[in-house]
């Protein structure tokens, strides 16, 4: 049996797991970068993100979302990719700002990246510098869509594409002394 | 005897004031060493700086600590001010004075979150980060942005303020002062808080100088200094306000500070926004292109939510800086102070006497 | 000068016991300049004998056109409320520069961060070696003879588009054929 919404056909199945997922979204409670202080406007009371189902999670494994608050320090790099690959499927990362996009206003800096889909996958950027909690919102609900949608495949993409992007993350990160995990 | 053990607490942890590690060797729940790691935000901010003209290093100062941007620019252009010898009119300096004091209460009202959530009072962040936002419309409705506002510029500020803009925050001014007594029933009467703070990272009175504490805490050991009175800058020399202390050098004693602050800032607000003559708000500057500064160096020193802000500029004559070099209080307070308290404390009081000290790691590293 | 009398009175002080020269900036700042082999002791004397006991920073400056680093340490007094500042030049090659965290222990925060973003040795300084940067192999960073943008652009990935990053409003003339305005022509960065 399959549904149909909004177009897109689904077994019966899959569309009740993504409506679910799409409505708990636990976001890793994990500053990386300058865009984090936005953050705390979108979980409190003005914008109450938490009416979207999107709430913190204190450890990677019980997290669903992985928000890149902006740039990436190459020392911090080493700990997302560490994390990102504790966390448990499904895995979703969305990506802050002008930074992670071209590296923004930090594109001569010798220690930021400048283009984070190389290292990790990203499902949703948003731009600006930095985003607004609107704009933030307005990111998951997209996520939101992508999950809907079942096109929200982008954890399997790492995994299927892990030696593209160890080799990228080797390139920046010289000492590699990091667990490997056989998911 | 038992076991010693490693613990690092970060750069991934619900507690942890930004992106920074502390390393631990803890014997049971007692903390017998510690040790601050950074550098998981360094985004090279100086060497950049040098690539920048003196104009184009706004946008990248005001990045050095996310919760409080302003006093970083001000305390940059005073700096150029100074070397330059550049003039401000006088309405400027009110301007300057209303936003330093947005900036503060903003930033406590975030800290009154930080604080009070990790020792679980999870309601206080609710209410307190729901109304900074007021703030923050304040500032987008003067400067154009919430958070980065880029308006503080050498020979003034940036534009004048919007009409209506005194009466909104009169207005929001009153509404916070009421909101105030709130916070004040839900944290500082609660049981909880008090048994958590008092007595936790003690900063001992004869030593907290010496230390390099600033601020705050330096406040909440008994010694009164504050750069705004010590060396008057913009309109503070004008204004009635007092430094509030505290003795005791603990957990409480920040905090209790912190609190009577927040009120002598709206107090501030108030006076300034009273007192504010008409006139010029922009000493015009040159092409930025081509802006070249003399040659010399200053060093500037500005009083932020955190402790004294310290800025070495070094011109060469060029159009761009030779040197700029920061000092947030966190470069001492996140590092050998916290080093230094933390010995003897509970684990559990970690990410407390992080938040109490204000640690904001961006401005360690930069 | 009546305002000036406490900084008068200490550069004079300093100036009769290590004979080196200096000046009063303003107001609440004096600025000494000494031979590096001064420092500690001019840092030990200022602290001991005129209460300044706050170190508040520690700096340094590449003049590489000279060869020279300046070393510049500002201390600051509570009962005058004045600062100090003493600055020092050191050569490039085999930099190397006193300890002084006997005499504040966060020097050595600062003096790590030097020896990491400068390449300045500080003999028994003890702390690890890596302060902020991880598996760094290059030149000390902040160095003035290390090109950012070109280790950037050979590291890391440049995403295409900043390059044509340009002047807009030129761009839209040229499309557009329309006249700079007069006023604006003094802006222009094609000159």
């Amino acid at each position: 049996m399959t549904i149909t919404e909004n177009n897109i056909k689904q077994p019966i199945g899959e569309y009740i797991q993504n409506w679910a997922r799409k409505h708990s979204l636990f976001v890793l409670a994990y500053g990386t970068g300058c865009g984090a202080i936005e953050i705390p406007p979108t979980m409190t009371s003005r914008y109450d993100a938490e009416r979207f189902g999107i709430r913190g999670a204190a450890t990677p494994r019980q997290a669903d979302v992985l928000l890149i608050t902006g740039y990436l320090a190459t020392k911090s790099l080493k700990r997302v990719i560490r994390v990102y690959e504790q966390m448990q499927d499904p895995k979703y990362v969305i990506a802050f700002g002008s930074c992670t996009i071209n590296g923004g206003m930090y594109y001569d800096s010798y220690n930021t990246i400048n283009a984070l889909d190389r290292y990790i996958p990203v499902d949703v950027y948003i731009n600006g510098c930095m985003p607004r909690p609107e704009a933030v919102i307005s990111g998951f609900v997209e996520l939101q869509k992508q999950i809907a949608s079942g096109n929200a495949y982008n954890a399997t993409k790492y995994k299927e594409n892990l030696e593209w992007y160890r080799e990228n993350q080797k390139k920046i990160i010289k000492n590699w002394r990091m667990p490997d995990y056989n998911w | 005897m038992e076991k010693e053990t490693t613990l690092y607490i970060g750069p991934q942890h619900p507690g942890i004031t930004g992106n920074m590690m502390v390393k631990l060797k803890v014997t049971g729940d007692t903390i017998s060493s510690a040790s601050t790691h950074v550098g998981y935000l360094h985004r090279a901010f100086e060497k950049l700086i040098e690539r920048r003209n003196w104009l184009q290093s706004f946008t990248i100062l005001c990045r050095f600590c996310v919760p409080e941007p302003d006093p970083m620019e001000l305390t940059y252009a005073r700096a150029v001010e100074e070397i330059e010898g550049r003039e401000v009119p006088e309405r400027a300096e009110y301007i300057r004075t209303i936003v330093m004091e947005l900036a503060r209460i903003q930033s406590f009202m975030l800290w009154y979150g930080g604080q009070s959530g990790s020792s679980g009072l999870y309601l206080v962040g609710q209410w307190s980060v729901g109304d900074r936002n007021y703030i923050l419309d304040l500032f987008e409705d003067l400067t154009g942005g919430r958070v980065y506002h880029m308006y503080i510029w050498p020979g003034g500020v940036r534009r004048d303020l919007p009409e209506g803009w005194k009466d909104k925050a009169l207005k929001t001014m009153d509404y916070l002062e009421k909101r105030l007594d709130e916070y004040d029933k839900l944290m500082f009467d609660s049981t909880i808080f008090q048994k958590r703070a008092q007595g936790v990272g003690i900063i001992p009175k004869d030593k907290a100088i010496e230390w390099g504490v600033v601020g705050a805490p330096l406040r909440g050991t008994g010694i009164k200094h504050d750069v705004r009175i010590d060396e008057p800058y913009c309109a503070y020399d004008k204004l009635n306000f007092i430094v509030p202390t505290q003795e005791g050098g603990d957990v409480w004693a920040r905090a209790l500070v912190r609190r009577q602050e927040i009120r002598q800032s709206i107090s501030i607000i108030r006076q300034a926004l009273d007192k504010m003559p008409a006139g010029e708000f922009y000493n015009k500057i040159p092409n930025p292109m081509k802006w070249s500064i003399p040659a010399g160096s200053a060093w500037v020193k500005t009083e932020s939510v955190r402790g004294e802000v310290g800025f070495y500029v070094e011109s060469d004559g060029s159009n761009k800086p030779r040197r700029v070099h920061v000092k947030g209080a966190a470069y001492t307070h996140g590092v050998t102070v916290l080093e230094k308290i933390l010995v003897g404390q509970n684990i559990a009081d970690v990410s407390f006497i992080l938040n109490s000290l204000g640690v904001c790691p961006p401005e360690i590293e930069r | 000068m009546d305002n000036l009398q406490i900084e008068n009175n200490i550069l004079e002080t300093i100036k009769t016991a290590f004979k080196v020269e200096g000046k009063v900036v303003r107001e609440k700042r004096v600025e000494i300049t000494a031979h590096k082999q001064l420092i500690s002791s001019i840092l030990l004397f200022a602290k001991n004998q005129h209460n300044y006991i706050h170190l508040n920073h520690i700096t340094c400056v590449d003049w590489i056109e000279d060869g020279e680093f300046e070393i510049n340490y500002i201390i600051w007094s509570p009962t005058t409320k004045n600062t100090l500042i003493i600055k020092t030049r050191i050569s490039r090659e085999n930099a190397q520069m006193e300890n002084i965290d006997n005499i504040w222990d966060q020097a050595n925060t600062y003096e790590r961060e030097m020896r990491e973003m400068y390449g300045i040795e500080f003999p028994g300084l003890i702390g690890e070696h890596e302060f902020i940067l991880e598996d760094w192999d290059e030149m000390p960073p902040m160095r003035r003879d290390f090109d950012t943008l070109e280790y950037a652009t050979k590291t890391f990935y440049q995403r295409p588009g900043r390059e044509d990053a340009k002047d807009v409003r030129e761009e839209l003339t040229k499309q557009s054929g329309e006249e700079i305005p007069e006023f604006a022509k003094k802006y222009s960065r094609e000159k």
